[in-house]
Formats: C-alpha cells, sequence, structure tokens
C-alpha cells in the first residue's frame, strides 16, 4: 500500500503531498524534509530507484527538476510503482499540456482530483490513459 | 478563480519569509471578516477555502473554516462540492466536531442521482475513512459496488474505499457479510474494476481465507484471459505490456493461497508462470516497457517460488535471477538480489544460489546502499552451516566500512547467524567478541545481553570465555560493550581460570580496574558487581575489592553508589552465609526466543499486506508458513512478538542483584493464556465462533468438513428471532435434515421454531453448496443460566446418519438493550450495588492481544458495545478504562448491569468487572465476556 506521495522540487519545496495513512502534523513535517534529504543526496545515474526509509520504501523518479516519491510497503512490487509515477506523469503532462511546478502550485486543488481518478485508499484504481484522462475532461465541463 | 491565483503569485513574491507570514496573516483576518458576512455566495466560499488549503499546507495553521467545508459539501455545485470535500480531508481530524455532518452529507451523496456526486462521495469516504463511516456507510457503499446500474468509476471507487475501511476497522465492516458476493468480481470485463477488487480481495485474503477461496480459481482465470489468450482492450496496454498492474495484483493474490489442488489448475498456472519467463527473454529498449516487463515477471518469480510446485522452473528461476544480480541496471540488480532472498527462504538445496555467493559479497561494496541492503539480506538468508564461516567473517570485514546506517542491522545479523550456526565454541566466542569491539557503539545492548545469555547457558564455553575476556580486558583498547561482556563472564566464572599463567585473581581485578577509569556508568555499573562476586569467589584480594568499593561510596551517580555501599557492606559484614548466598553464581537463562530476532523482524513488520515471506532463510520461512496456514492470518505476527518480549534479566539493570526478580514476571502472562487454550484447533476454532457470536448477531457457528452453520439474530427483549442456515459443503447432497433446538430450562427460556414455519420448509435434500434455512423465536422467560442446544441431523449418501450438537449463543446477555445514564448516575449506582455485594462477577483475564495501539482498544469497545451496553464516555478517569451500562429484559423483570473494563496493556492483563441487579446476570454476562477474552 502506497503510505504517501510527495512532489518535491530541488530545493526541498513540497507541491504535491497526498496521505493515505494517519501522521501527525509534526510527523508529516519531519518526513517532507527527511525524504527530501534521502532522495536528493542520491547519485541519479547510478544508484536504484528505491531507497530504505524507516520501516517503508520510497520509489522515486525525477523528471526535470522534481521528485516524485512514493512511499510503500517493504513487500510492494518497486517497479509496478516506478511505473505508476511515469504514468501519473504522462497523466498531468497532458491533463495541463506540457505540465511544469507551476501549474501544480497554481492548481494543487486539481492535482488532488487527477490523483483521486488514479490512485485510492493507497492502491492503484485505474491504469488506462485514456480512460483517466476524457474522465477528467467530463469531470472538469461540469458545473 | 483569479483571486486565488493572484494570492498565491503574491506569496511566491514574498522576499522573506517575515514577508510572507504578514501576507498570510492580512489574508487570514481578511478571509474571517469575509465568512462572518452572511451574503456570502459559494463561488466566494469556494475560492476562500482554496486560499486556506493552500496556506495550510504551506505549513501554516489553519483553525477554522471547516463550518463553511461543510457548506461547501452541501452545495449542489459539482465544483464547490468536490473542493468542499477537498477541505474536509485536509483541515478535519477525525475527532471533528463537524465529521458528522459530513457522514450525513456522504450518506446523501451517496445515493445522488449523478453518478458523478456519488463518486465524490466515495473519494471522500476513502480519503477519510473515519469509525463513523464504517459504522454507518459501508452497507451503502457494498450496495453501489455490486448494484448493476452502478457505472464503472463507481465500483472502482467502492471497492477501494471498502478496502480502506477493512483495513481501519475490520470489526466495523462485517466482511464476512458480504466478502461471498464481490469474489465474482475478480472477472469483470473492466480491467479498472478487476484491478480495484483484486486490491480488496488481497486484504480480505488474509482475514478471511475460507470465505475468499474461489478468489483463486478467478485470479488464474483471468490471469489466462490477459497473459494467454490476449483478451484486452487496448486502453489497457502500457508501452506494449498488457495491463501490467493487474497482472502483478494477480500474481501477488494467488501468493495468499495455497498451491491449487487440482492438476488442470496447476498446469494452467504453471503455463502462465512459463509464458511469462518466456516473454521477458528479450530485453526491450525502451525504459519503461522493460520496467513493466520486469515487474511482472519478478512477480510471477515470486508467485512461482511460493507455489513450489515445478522443479524445473525454480532451477530456471535460479537461473535468471543470477544473470539479473550483475545486470548493469541497479534497478534489476537490486531486485535480483531481493528476489534471490524469496528463494533462499524456500528452496531445499542453497546449491543454485551459493553458486553466486563471491557475486553477491562483492554487491556488499555496490555503490548504491540500497543494493548492498539486499545483498546484506540475502547472505543473511542463504547462509547454512556450510558456509556460515566464509559468510560470518566476509561481513565482519565489511562492518568497518559499512555505511553507520547499515552497521547496527549487520551486527544483528551477524550475531543471529554465529549463534545459529557455531559448531565450535571457540568461533562462537571470538567472533561475538570481534563484533562488539567493531560495532558496539552502533547496536543496541541486546546483542551482548545476548552473549552474555549463551555463555551462561554452555558450560563449555566458558574457560575459553574467561580467557577472551582477561585477553580483551588487557587489550591496549577495549569497546565498551566488550567491557561489559567480559566483567560480566569474569564475575561469573573467573575462578575457573585463576590458576592459569597470568591470570590470578589479582591479574584480573587490575585488568578490570585498569579499564574501569574510562568506561561509562553503565559499563561501571556491571564492573562493580564484578568485584563484589570477587569478594565472594577470591577471599584473598578481599582487601584489594573492598578498597575499589569504598572509592564508589561516594560516587556522584546514584545506582552506582548505591552499588558500591550495598556490596561494600555485605563484603565486611559478619558471618559467612549471606555473602554466598547474594554472589551466587547467576543460573542459566531459561531459552527463549533471542531478543535479537525480535529486534529484526520489527523491522519488516510494518507492512499493510502481510509479507508472504520474511528474509532470513528456511527455518523461518517454514515456521511462519505452518503458523498462517493454521490460524487467522492476525494471530501469526502478534505470536512472534508475544513470543519475543525483550530480554528482562539482569541485563537490563546492568548487574545480576536488579535482575532475577523482573525475569518470572514478564513470562507469568503468557504462559498462563497459553495453557488455558484448548489444544485441539478444531475446538478452539468452534469455540471462537461460539465467542463471536456472544457479542456479534450475525456470523459463522460452526463450519466443517460437511456443513457448515451461520446463525442471524434479532433482539426484541424479551422476544427475539434466532435465523440458523445450514449449508451443504460436502461434494454429495446431504439428506433426512433435521434442525432442532432445545432449551436447558423451558420455564426460564422457550425456544420454537418461528411462528408460520412448518417443518416440512426444511428441504428433503440439500444439494453441494446450497443452503437451507430455519427460524426459531425465543422468549426469555426468566434468567437462565445455561445456552440452549441445536440439534443438527443428516446423512451424506451411503453412510450413518450424523447427529451435530452445538451450543447456540443465546444467553441471558443476549437480551439486554443499552442504557444511556449521566456519570454521576452511573457512578451512584456502580457504588450502591458494590455496596449490597451480592451481584458482583469480576475476572482478571490474560489479554496479551491488547497491545498499546488504539486497535485492540477499539476491539474492546465493540466488544462491549456490542454485548448491549451503552458506553458512557468520560466516566473513567483512565481514559482507556470502559464503562457501560444495559438492562437485561426477561418476562419475569427487568435487570440493570454495569460494566467495567481495565485493560493494562503493559501487564498484559485486563479486569472486568461486573454489577447487576441479580446475580446470575452478572455472572452469565461475566463469563460471556471471558470466553470472548479467552478465545480471541
Amino acid at each position: 500500500m502506497i503510505r504517501f506521495i510527495f512532489v518535491q522540487n530541488r530545493q526541498g519545496k513540497t507541491r504535491l503531498e497526498k496521505w493515505y495513512g494517519s501522521y501527525g502534523d509534526q510527523e508529516k513535517q519531519k518526513l517532507k524534509a527527511e525524504v527530501h534529504r534521502t532522495v536528493a543526496s542520491r547519485d541519479q545515474k547510478h544508484q536504484s530507484n528505491f531507497v530504505e526509509f524507516h520501516n517503508n520504501r520510497i520509489v522515486y523518479r525525477r523528471y526535470a527538476g522534481l521528485f516524485f516519491c512514493f512511499c510503500i510497503d517493504t513487500n510492494d512490487n518497486e517497479l509496478a510503482y516506478l511505473e505508476a509515477i511515469h504514468l501519473f506523469v504522462e497523466v498531468l503532462d497532458a491533463y495541463h499540456g506540457n505540465v511544469c511546478e507551476l501549474d501544480l502550485v497554481f492548481n494543487f486543488y486539481l492535482v488532488y482530483a487527477v490523483l483521486d481518478e488514479m490512485i485510492l485508499a493507497g492502491e492503484i484504481q485505474e491504469t488506462s490513459r485514456s480512460v483517466i484522462l476524457s474522465r477528467l475532461e467530463h469531470l472538469n465541463n461540469l458545473e | 478563480m483569479k483571486g486565488l491565483t493572484v494570492f498565491i503569485a503574491d506569496l511566491r513574491k514574498c522576499r522573506s519569509h517575515e514577508d510572507e507570514e504578514k501576507r498570510v496573516n492580512k489574508e487570514l483576518a481578511n478571509i474571517r471578516t469575509k465568512f462572518k458576512e452572511p451574503s456570502i455566495n459559494g463561488y466566494n466560499r469556494k475560492k476562500y477555502v482554496c486560499k486556506l488549503l493552500y496556506m495550510s499546507l504551506l505549513g501554516y495553521e489553519v483553525n477554522f473554516g471547516h463550518r463553511e467545508a461543510v457548506e461547501l459539501v452541501d452545495s449542489t455545485k459539482y465544483s464547490e462540492k468536490q473542493v468542499g470535500y477537498l477541505a474536509v480531508s485536509l483541515l478535519m481530524e477525525d475527532e471533528s466536531e463537524y465529521l458528522r455532518a459530513v457522514v450525513r452529507a456522504l450518506r446523501r451523496d451517496m445515493h445522488d442521482g449523478s453518478e458523478w456526486i456519488v463518486c465524490l462521495a466515495l473519494n471522500a469516504i476513502s480519503n477519510i475513512g473515519s469509525r463513523e463511516m464504517a459504522e454507518v456507510l459501508t452497507s451503502d457503499i457494498v450496495v453501489q459496488l455490486l448494484s448493476p446500474a452502478a457505472s464503472m468509476f463507481i465500483k472502482k471507487k467502492a471497492a477501494l474505499c471498502l478496502l480502506r475501511l477493512v483495513r481501519r476497522f475490520p470489526e466495523a465492516v462485517k466482511a464476512h457479510q458480504w466478502v461471498g458476493r464481490i469474489t465474482p468480481y475478480l472477472g469483470h470485463r473492466d480491467i479498472g474494476v478487476t484491478q480495484s477488487v483484486a486490491s480488496l480481495m488481497t486484504a480480505l485474503a488474509q482475514q478471511y481465507p475460507e470465505e475468499t477461496r474461489k478468489a483463486a480459481s478467478f485470479a488464474v482465470r483471468r490471469l489466462k484471459s490477459l497473459v494467454i489468450d490476449n483478451e484486452y482492450t487496448l486502453d489497457y496496454v502500457y508501452y506494449k505490456v498488457p495491463a501490467p498492474w493487474l497482472q502483478i495484483k494477480l500474481l501477488r493474490l494467488l501468493q495468499y493461497y495455497p498451491a491449487p489442488e487440482s492438476s488442470e489448475a496447476r498446469s494452467t498456472l504453471l503455463s502462465i508462470l512459463r509464458h511469462i519467463i518466456d516473454v521477458s527473454q528479450d530485453v526491450p529498449r525502451e525504459l519503461q516497457q522493460m520496467n513493466a516487463q520486469y515487474s511482472i515477471l519478478f512477480e510471477a518469480i515470486n508467485l512461482g517460488i511460493h507455489l513450489d510446485i515445478d522443479q524445473g522452473l525454480m532451477q530456471e528461476c535460479a537461473v535468471l535471477l543470477g544473470r539479473f544480480i550483475t545486470s548493469r541496471e541497479t534497478n534489476v540488480r537490486y531486485l535480483g538480489l531481493e528476489t534471490m532472498s524469496h528463494l533462499a527462504a524456500y528452496i531445499d538445496r542453497l546449491d543454485s544460489i551459493k553458486a553466486y555467493q563471491g557475486v553477491i559479497v562483492q554487491s556488499l561494496r555496490d555503490r548504491d546502499i540500497s543494493v548492498r541492503r539486499r545483498a546484506l539480506d540475502l547472505l543473511y538468508s542463504m547462509c547454512d552451516v556450510e558456509n556460515a564461516k566464509a559468510i560470518v567473517s566476509e561481513l565482519l570485514r565489511h562492518m568497518a566500512m559499512a555505511d553507520v546506517a547499515l552497521r547496527e542491522e549487520m551486527a544483528l545479523k551477524v550475531a543471529i547467524l554465529t549463534e545459529k550456526f557455531a559448531t565450535e565454541y571457540g568461533w562462537y566466542v571470538d567472533v561475538m567478541m570481534r563484533l562488539v569491539s567493531l560495532a558496539g557503539d552502533h547496536m543496541g545492548d541486546e546483542v551482548w545481553h545476548r552473549i552474555v545469555q549463551v555463555i551462561l547457558g554452555n558450560e563449555e564455553l566458558q574457560v575459553y570465555a574467561c580467557k577472551i575476556s582477561l585477553q580483551t580486558l588487557k587489550a591496549p583498547v577495549c569497546h565498551e560493550s566488550a567491557f561489559k561482556v567480559s566483567a560480566y563472564v569474569l564475575g561469573e566464572f573467573g575462578h575457573l581460570i585463576a590458576n592459569a599463567a597470568d591470570s590470578a585473581p589479582i591479574d584480573q581485578l587490575k585488568a578490570l580496574q585498569s579499564k574501569m577509569s574510562s568506561t561509562s556508568h553503565s559499563a561501571r555499573a556491571v564492573a562493580l558487581t564484578t568485584v563484589g562476586k570477587f569478594i565472594n569467589l577470591f577471599p584473598e584480594i578481599k582487601t584489594l575489592c573492598l578498597r575499589v568499593l569504598d572509592r564508589y561510596r561516594g560516587a556522584l551517580d546514584a545506582e552506582l553508589q548505591q552499588r558500591a555501599c550495598e556490596y561494600y557492606a555485605l563484603g565486611t559484614l559478619e558471618g559467612d552465609e549471606l555473602l554466598p548466598t547474594v554472589f551466587e553464581e547467576m543460573p542459566p537463562f531459561p531459552e527463549r526466543q533471542s531478543a535479537l530476532m525480535s529486534r529484526l523482524l520489527k523491522r519488516e513488520a510494518n507492512t499493510e499486506d502481510q509479507r508472504t515471506w520474511v528474509v532470513g532463510g528456511r527455518e523461518i520461512n517454514r515456521e511462519r508458513r505452518g503458523v498462517m496456514s493454521g490460524a487467522a492470518s492476525n494471530d501469526s505476527r502478534e505470536a512472534v512478538e508475544a513470543s519475543a518480549m525483550p530480554v528482562p534479566a539482569a541485563s537490563q539493570t546492568g548487574g545480576p542483584a536488579g535482575g532475577s526478580t523482573a525475569a518470572p514476571k514478564a513470562d507469568a502472562p503468557a504462559a498462563s493464556s497459553a495453557s488455558e487454550l484448548p489444544t485441539d484447533p478444531s475446538v478452539a476454532k468452534s469455540m471462537r465462533n461460539y465467542a463471536r457470536l456472544l457479542w456479534e448477531n450475525d456470523g459463522i457457528l460452526f463450519d466443517g468438513e460437511e456443513i457448515q452453520v451461520g446463525v442471524m439474530a434479532q433482539y426484541k427483549p424479551p422476544g427475539g428471532r434466532i435465523g440458523v442456515f445450514l449449508g451443504n459443503r460436502a461434494t454429495a447432497p446431504l439428506y433426512n435434515i433435521s434442525i432442532t433446538a432445545r432449551a436447558a430450562d423451558g420455564t426460564q427460556l422457550d425456544i420454537q421454531p418461528a411462528a408460520g414455519q412448518e417443518t416440512e420448509q426444511i428441504p428433503e435434500s440439500l444439494m453441494p453448496l446450497a443452503q437451507a434455512r430455519v427460524f426459531f423465536d425465543v422468549q426469555c422467560k426468566h434468567v437462565f443460566g445455561a445456552a440452549p442446544t441445536l440439534h443438527i441431523g443428516y446423512t451424506v449418501a451411503g453412510s450413518a446418519p450424523t447427529v451435530s450438537e452445538l451450543q447456540l449463543p443465546v444467553t441471558v446477555g443476549h437480551f439486554m438493550d443499552p442504557v444511556t445514564i449521566s456519570v454521576a448516575d452511573f457512578f451512584a449506582r456502580w457504588k450502591q450495588l458494590g455496596d449490597s455485594g451480592i451481584a458482583e462477577s469480576q475476572h482478571v483475564l490474560p489479554s496479551a492481544f491488547l497491545t498499546k495501539d488504539a486497535a485492540g482498544l477499539e476491539w474492546l469497545r465493540s466488544v462491549v458495545g456490542g454485548m448491549g451496553f451503552a458506553l458512557i464516555q468520560g466516566a473513567d478517569p483512565e481514559p482507556n478504562n470502559i464503562v457501560g451500562v444495559g438492562i437485561a429484559t426477561t418476562q419475569a423483570g427487568r435487570f440493570g448491569c454495569l460494566v467495567r473494563v481495565e485493560p493494562k496493556p503493559a501487564h498484559g492483563l485486563t479486569r472486568v468487572t461486573l454489577r447487576a441487579t441479580n446475580a446470575e446476570v452478572a455472572r452469565s454476562i461475566g463469563s460471556n465476556i471471558k470466553m470472548v477474552f479467552e478465545s480471541k
């Protein structure tokens, strides 16, 4: 199960945070900082996309200046979530038309809606790009 | 929303944090005034709530706007409702007073005519997922999932909503009532729906292995259609790979079931696995495709290892994995090592893995710490008597260079392997002493405690251990943990080497003293005890020992001072009885699971779905598998933890003086709870079923090979109606069926077939998988003690008739209704009933399963609530305690009953006290609660 999802920039600013477990406010701040430290310091070229994080694992991928991080259980399939990140980025990209960091900042409330069409309760809900995108378009046109 | 965009842009322009804070405070003040205006419209409300959300995400405290969020939820406009639910999920705590209003709104929206409104509600439930939602909304969600009219989007969301609630509140959702109807959805043609249902089923498979048995065959069929028959729509092809995530989910789901029994199903499964492996032989160029393909391949290998039905396939997997661990792709190396650990956990002969030992050792030096960790796990798992020495010495060699983050784990693993595979005593002592010297700073006390335990328990080790200890103390540098072990060992067994060269008592004392001044307080405390023991062992150096103690009598540290004073007094005491008694040799520690193991296992405990294997080789995994297939899966983890309590002995305070009394205490509750459980598993199981029905109205009463009996009850005290369901689980029809019930005493309880129902309604024969049902009406005439019996008779073709006699869960407690009274009234009644003293029942029950976390207490609350007590909040000063009130109604009169439950997780005990206006009521309900505890 996914415990949380962060999108952070290289300076460690969190642009998206989605929690699927219950965490206290202080704990959340601490985890965000810790994930950034853990992930940003890793060698992108020679190291894997997986790193141990407390009793869980972080699966992450960097797109331009943004780190997309999923925190998952140690018995989850790492590659499946690594590709889920890619799918998420593809959907965001198509939805915003070449997504950039500022899109996530100004439309933060819509990003949650996108996520809710792909992942729910910490598990993957829908994996078809076209199904997700046409659904989002439909919802966008609602009053 | 232009205003929002402007606001965000404003904040981004702020040069300093102070500027930003100023802007935020200004906006907060502005929003507060706007919210007070009665004329605020929906658009503005949405805009301001969004601004609040943004500020909250930046880390500013936002403690208002909840009411406005609820108002948005009540809006009819989609976009406003959407923001409303988002705000509720981001801003509100579980205890928020507004959540009740949200639950009301959700209930309404769940039945809205617009499909997207229902979807919004489902999103919100899975994002918030409070207990009340689980209690109030579960049945609505199940209806949506099963409804043929519901859209694919609703179904997907409903399934994952249920998953969230099942995981958080397993008691509240009563999954056994609907799990059977969900299973067929694994065969749903829509891949998104199957994906979501498969996640739900994976969680249910762990809680209800029996009820979900059919899920396995559905999963196999679905996999076959995807992998072999190529039945999928193009929408779901991800970089040329068909529905990779669904394939993975199904392959994973199957790992929670044993290998199928029919040879046909086995060969289908094998051909699926073979197909997946064959496809992966050519490595695609594109990264996404490669990842997708490998993700399926690794999961298929995991399933292959789990099934363990084809040796050829296993060998092939081993070869594949061997290739992966030398791959140039770091991700692949990582996964190769991890999956090989899984293989090592089950494979019979480790030879195929040992062939790669050199490569694996090399991986301890990989550039990526993640890979290094997996290499360590694998070395640990593949270790056996044959290669233990080589692996341990490699690990020790790496210890000095290893990352700080990895050293503790490495030390634990070395300690466990050395103990497990030691064939020579010298080797064990040498390795462990080197280990504590090398890694002492990075490991917990468990390691040195364990060494002392092992030495104390093995006489053959003791002389050699003494020699090494003395050497260690004499060495120029001596690590603190090594010092503790050495001091402890010499204090116990120093006399064994006293006649050897340079090992005279005076040498031992001098060696100890030479290092003592440079160690920490806790180490010095251990050393003081050793000095005390020396007085007893070596009377010839008594004066010297007393001099050392004397010096510490003025120590600033209270522990040191106390020890020095007490030992000094003992040493100077007249008479020679007390000293030898106090300083007698420590007895060997009782055999118990090593604290090292539990520490290691704790690192793996935190997964939502249970692990199907753990790092650490065959033995531990075989053991786990045995436990898992035997009992409900949740228990196994608790069992492991319970048996692996930390070492409570002398080592905690650092000396033998304080410890010996602690050990038996910590053991007592665990031992007594184990001895009271019935040993026959089937008896235990039916007792569990019966006990469950003491606080839940519906459920399975009996689960046999031929029949299954379920009960559904509805009470309107003093009456009630009990439905009894008989299911045929045999492969042949059942004939001559009879279902009758009899009360122990007809004058107290009346039980009759329900009015209007004739015995003819029981069918002549019952086909396999079919179900018959009978209803009984009960009337509670007076307080009664014994439950009625249920007789079920039937014949299976060709064999003698069978009659099963079961206890029907109908007790006086079932005729109780909750009554809410004020806290003051409760105490007045409690005292009044207590003073009379006749109608009280009290039990102190072992409850090791109630840990400190909230889940155990939640369970306890639902048990007490389920028994018909109204829980009185805030009555007890101790928040974990539960008090409740109920009234039992019989035709002869009504009897009030008060309960107080005081769980003490630290002691593994719970006290349950009942006071009632009738002694039999208190006794009967008390024994019900006792039974629920004993069968938990």
